[in-house]
């Protein structure tokens, strides 16, 4: 589970001043260069250990599935682990295995990664073993069929039989009227039935190319050494026209949504969603970077307002969160959920007014400088601990970039935060907090269902 | 863990569905090489070019010591970023709850809910304004309580005197009691619509019998609105002794800055030893349980005592159950059960050696319809696999792996924190990891094969499933893949 606080933060971690000190006590540089190709690398140096990571990002996810096709993306990616032309199927899983690396895929709406994590002197085998799937797929039939078993299998441990889960993806098919934001990563039922062998190779094809994606490297290594390599493996590879992908954008007042679930849960809770910009789609930044303060004053920690107000002081929910993830390619949602209180016998209904409450003190007040510093401290330190793990730190570049953002945007990042007032809080609550950006969903067991 | 409901386990559905929203799979299990090992080297020029020279890994220079109070303390100076961990591992985990299930939990949880003149919020707020994070935890051995801050003595020096009060000083307020009671009363309940949860709790109850690990650390629905003060305190002054602790801290300090904080610890803690050993279990009965569920999957473990953590065979057990299904890929279990029939997304076994012995288990979720054929694979592979032992190539590279993934499991500060953690905690050597890592690689394939034996049988297994009662299908039938041959990474 990712805490909201450290969400908001995580993409916070390049070389900037700290007041009082630095962020790093040894020189972490960054560097990026594109390939003829187009092939985008940035490279990181972080020389704590001899280890390095690399992750590769292609700029497509479920977001860009059109109707009938949801899930594909997720599908394409358990196939790039079949075979491609110097390997056969789970081949480069094999190897990588031996040396001893970490490998993993993930998927989500706005982009497919892959990533190694290895001794550095290892680094060119996952160049090779990337720039070889990068264009040279195989995507054998057989393998195909077995394979959509496990992600069949993989929707029903996942979503099917998690009820919070399979809340959530009807509630976000609801709070984006417009946008591809609504479509499940791991796509829907019906869809992932008739999915066939040629939707994925057409789908790789269509945007599986280095002019499409960015790779990222954090570790020991040294600039001159990673461009050899990149050169050397992706530098033959050829660019490919990839179709023009629009940013999801969504209606700002689609209207006050609401939706009544029931799951096969034993507690009732509630999910409220209001459609906002990211950093991407925002006018001005400034808005998003009060968004991103919101969201650490409702919920950045056990002595956030959520936290202290209902869960403590009123004793209304036996838990609540709230969160925005700013760095998406589209406009995007910013998220409150929460569970009653049973035992005090607390309701749904009064839960809705807690958090409105809540909102509402936002929009009439504004945060008090005092409460704004303990935030911003946290941002400040979180910049230091997010550079403790080099895959979060190639996962921000990497996220960021394939969204339509500069990794070096993260340079003016604390500026940003810093450069928004209580009044700016203020009036971002006042213009995203409405009814009619709203989707509201209770969701309740299964027992409370009316016969119908 | 900064808030209270990370460990308390409610895991809210809107989060899990955004953590899920990326939809992760795991490494697809590596197939057998349908070629040699020098056909695979020709086609990666990567591959053929590797150094053979043993791979660079960070030194650790662990410094050890005991505070005047007795409690051991491990130290690892890392200055490249300005900040440090610091990590407290009690003998205070829910094996020492004695008939109150829940008790160690609730105590580590209510540590921070007041000290002398502070209330909860101040606390937290007193932590947050610092940039610092405060987090707890209960596991069956152990109660953790740790503190991740900022290494400049503006930010630090504060951070550690509420850290030394919040340790030494809380004040268990009844309020605070009554809420998280029924935050645990509330998780409790939506356990019950978690078929794996269900699952995992009746298999430690079948493999423990009587013995304190028996129980889950959340405590029971039963057990956990009897808890009071009285009990938590008693528990407190027991186990959050300074002779019950082991302090483990790395980052940008210096020797001296070390010992002054360990110290400071050390003496905010209640004066006292560490508890006793816990006994060791005696050995279950082999049975077959089923929970009924109206999931899609059916939820499948095996388990059987497996090991503590001082056992000999801890490294030959390890590698062989790296062949077998550890680490879940490229493994003997998800080859045939995942890759050459799609029954699951995914299936792992694991040692798990803890300060009595610990268990051993495999787990896998499958379609209901085909699950007890599944199980039947299940039993089958561990059977044959026990029988024959691993064959040489298997060893090999599994042996490179580990060597491989070394270098990995101390890169960051973090995971340095954990290595001494467990280093303390189970009285291991300062050389464990060296240890361990030589030791792996003088292993044979009889010195596995003999191990495995001493300590598991295919026909003791507890097992546990969780799913529908429905029809069962055949499976289907495995695909014709070439079997494995060694493949083609250089030796180091």
């Amino acid at each position: 589970m990712i805490r909201p606080i450290r969400y908001s933060v995580a993409l916070l971690l390049t070389a900037i001043c700290l007041p009082g000190q630095a962020a790093t006590n040894v020189e972490q540089r960054t560097h990026e260069f594109t390939l003829d190709n187009g092939l985008k690398v940035v490279v990181r140096e972080d020389h704590r250990a001899p280890v390095v990571v690399s992750q590769l990002w292609y700029k497509v996810g479920s977001s860009f599935e059109t109707s009938g096709l949801t899930g594909l993306s997720h599908m394409l990616e358990h196939m790039m682990f079949k075979g491609s032309k110097k390997l056969g199927p789970g081949e480069a899983s094999r190897i990588l295995r031996e040396l001893g690396a970490e490998e993993n895929a993930f998927t989500g709406a706005d982009f497919t990664a892959y990533y190694q994590v290895l001794a550095r002197d290892r680094l060119p085998v996952a160049f090779e073993l990337e720039a070889d799937r990068m264009t040279g797929l195989s995507l054998p039939p057989d393998e195909f069929k077995r394979e959509h078993e496990v992600v069949t299998e993989e929707r029903r441990l996942r979503t099917d039989d998690r009820p919070s889960a399979l809340a959530f993806e009807r509630f976000e098919s609801l709070a984006y009227p417009s946008s591809g934001y609504r479509n499940p990563t791991i796509g829907w039922p019906s869809d992932l039935q008739r999915m066939t062998i040629d939707d994925a190779r057409t789908w790789y094809q269509s945007w599986y190319a280095p002019n499409n994606a960015t790779l990222v490297v954090v570790g020991d290594v040294q600039l001159a050494d990673v461009r050899n390599l990149a050169e050397h493996y992706f530098g033959p590879l050829q660019r490919r026209t990839i179709p023009v992908a629009k940013q999801p954008l969504e209606l700002n007042e689609a209207g006050e949504r609401r939706l009544t679930l029931h799951v096969r849960t034993q507690l009732p809770s509630l999910l409220m969603a209001f459609n906002v910009p990211s950093l991407a789609t925002v006018k001005d930044a400034h808005q998003a970077n009060a968004l991103r303060l919101l969201s650490a004053l409702l919920d950045g920690g056990y002595s956030a307002r959520l936290s202290t107000n209902l869960e403590r002081g009123e004793e209304l929910v036996s838990q609540v969160s709230a969160w925005y993830d700013a760095y998406t390619r589209g406009d995007t949602l910013f998220v409150i959920g929460a569970s009653p209180n049973v035992q005090k016998n607390h309701t749904l209904a009064e839960v809705e007014a807690g958090i409105w409450r809540e909102l509402d003190a936002l929009r009439q007040k504004p945060p008090t400088q005092q409460e704004l510093e303990r935030v911003r401290a946290q941002v400040i330190a979180g910049l230091v601990y997010e550079r403790d793990s080099i895959t979060q730190q190639a996962s921000s570049i990497g996220r960021m970039e394939t969204v339509g953002l500069s990794w070096r945007l993260m340079d003016q990042e604390l500026q940003a935060l810093e450069a928004v007032t209580p009044e700016d809080i203020q009036a971002a609550a006042n213009t995203f907090f409405t009814r009619s950006r709203m989707t509201l969903a209770h969701v309740l067991p299964l027992e409370s269902k009316p016969n119908e | 863990m900064n808030k209270r409901l990370a460990f308390v386990g409610l895991i809210f559905a809107a989060h899990a569905g955004l953590a899920v929203s990326e939809v992760q799979q795991p490494v697809p299990a590596a197939q057998p090489a349908s070629q040699s090992a020098f056909v695979a080297a020709d086609r990666l020029e990567s591959l053929a070019s590797l150094s053979k020279d043993s791979l660079a890994r960070r030194k650790l220079d662990i410094q050890d010591w005991k505070t005047a109070e007795g409690a051991r303390v491990l130290f690892v100076e890392a200055h490249e970023l300005p900040m440090f961990d610091l990590r407290l591992t009690f003998a205070a985990g829910s094996s020492r709850d004695g008939d109150v299930p829940g008790l160690a939990l609730l105590t580590n949880a209510m540590l921070n809910e007041g000290i002398p003149g502070k209330d909860v919020t101040a606390i937290a707020e007193g932590f947050e304004g610092l940039g610092a994070d405060f987090s707890n935890g209960t596991y069956r051995d152990m109660a953790l309580v740790s503190l991740r801050s900022l290494s400049m003595p503006d930010k630090r020096e504060p951070a550690l005197a509420l850290f030394g009060q919040v340790l030494g000083q809380p004040t268990f307020p009844e309020e605070s009691l009554v809420r998280i009671r029924n935050q645990l009363l509330a998780g409790f309940e939506q356990q019950q619509q978690n078929p794996a949860k269900l699952a995992s709790h009746d298999l430690f109850r079948q493999l423990y019998g009587t013995h304190p690990y028996n129980h889950p650390s959340d405590g029971t629905p039963e057990s956990v609105p009897g808890i009071g003060i009285k009990q938590m305190q008693d528990f407190y002054a027991r186990a959050y002794a300074a002779g019950n602790v082991v302090i483990a801290l790395v980052g940008d300090l210096d020797r001296q800055e070390a010992e002054a904080i360990a110290a400071q610890v050390s003496s905010s803690l209640p004066k006292g030893p560490a508890l006793p050993p816990l006994p060791e279990p005696a050995k279950p009965v082999a049975e077959r349980h089923r929970i009924e569920f109206p999931s899609q999957q059916t939820h499948l473990l095996f388990a059987q005592l497996g090991i503590t953590r001082a056992d000999p065979d801890y490294a030959a057990l390890f590698l062989g159950n790296q062949i077998l299904g550890g680490g879940g890929f490229g493994t003997r279990l998800m080859e045939e059960v995942r890759e050459k029939r799609g029954l699951t997304y995914g299936i792992y076994s694991g040692f798990t050696p803890m300060a009595a012995k610990g268990p051993f288990m495999i787990n896998l979720q499958t379609r209901a319809d085909q699950s007890e054929g599944t199980l039947e694979l299940v039993r089958q592979l561990v059977r044959d696999y026990l029988e024959q032992g691993p064959t040489q190539a298997e060893l090999e590279r599994n042996k490179r792996e580990i060597a491989g993934s070394f270098p990995l499991s101390m890169a960051s500060n973090a995971d340095i924190a954990d290595q001494l953690g467990s280093i303390g905690f189970y009285n291991l050597p300062l050389t464990f990891l060296e240890d361990f890592m030589a030791q792996i690689q003088t292993l044979t394939v009889q010195q596995v094969k003999d191990a495995l034996n001493r300590h598991l049988s295919a026909n003791d297994f507890v097992i546990v499933s969780a799913g529908p009662t429905v029809d069962q299908q055949p499976l289907p039938p495995p695909s014709d893949k070439p079997i494995e041959e060694p493949i083609g990474v250089p030796e180091h």
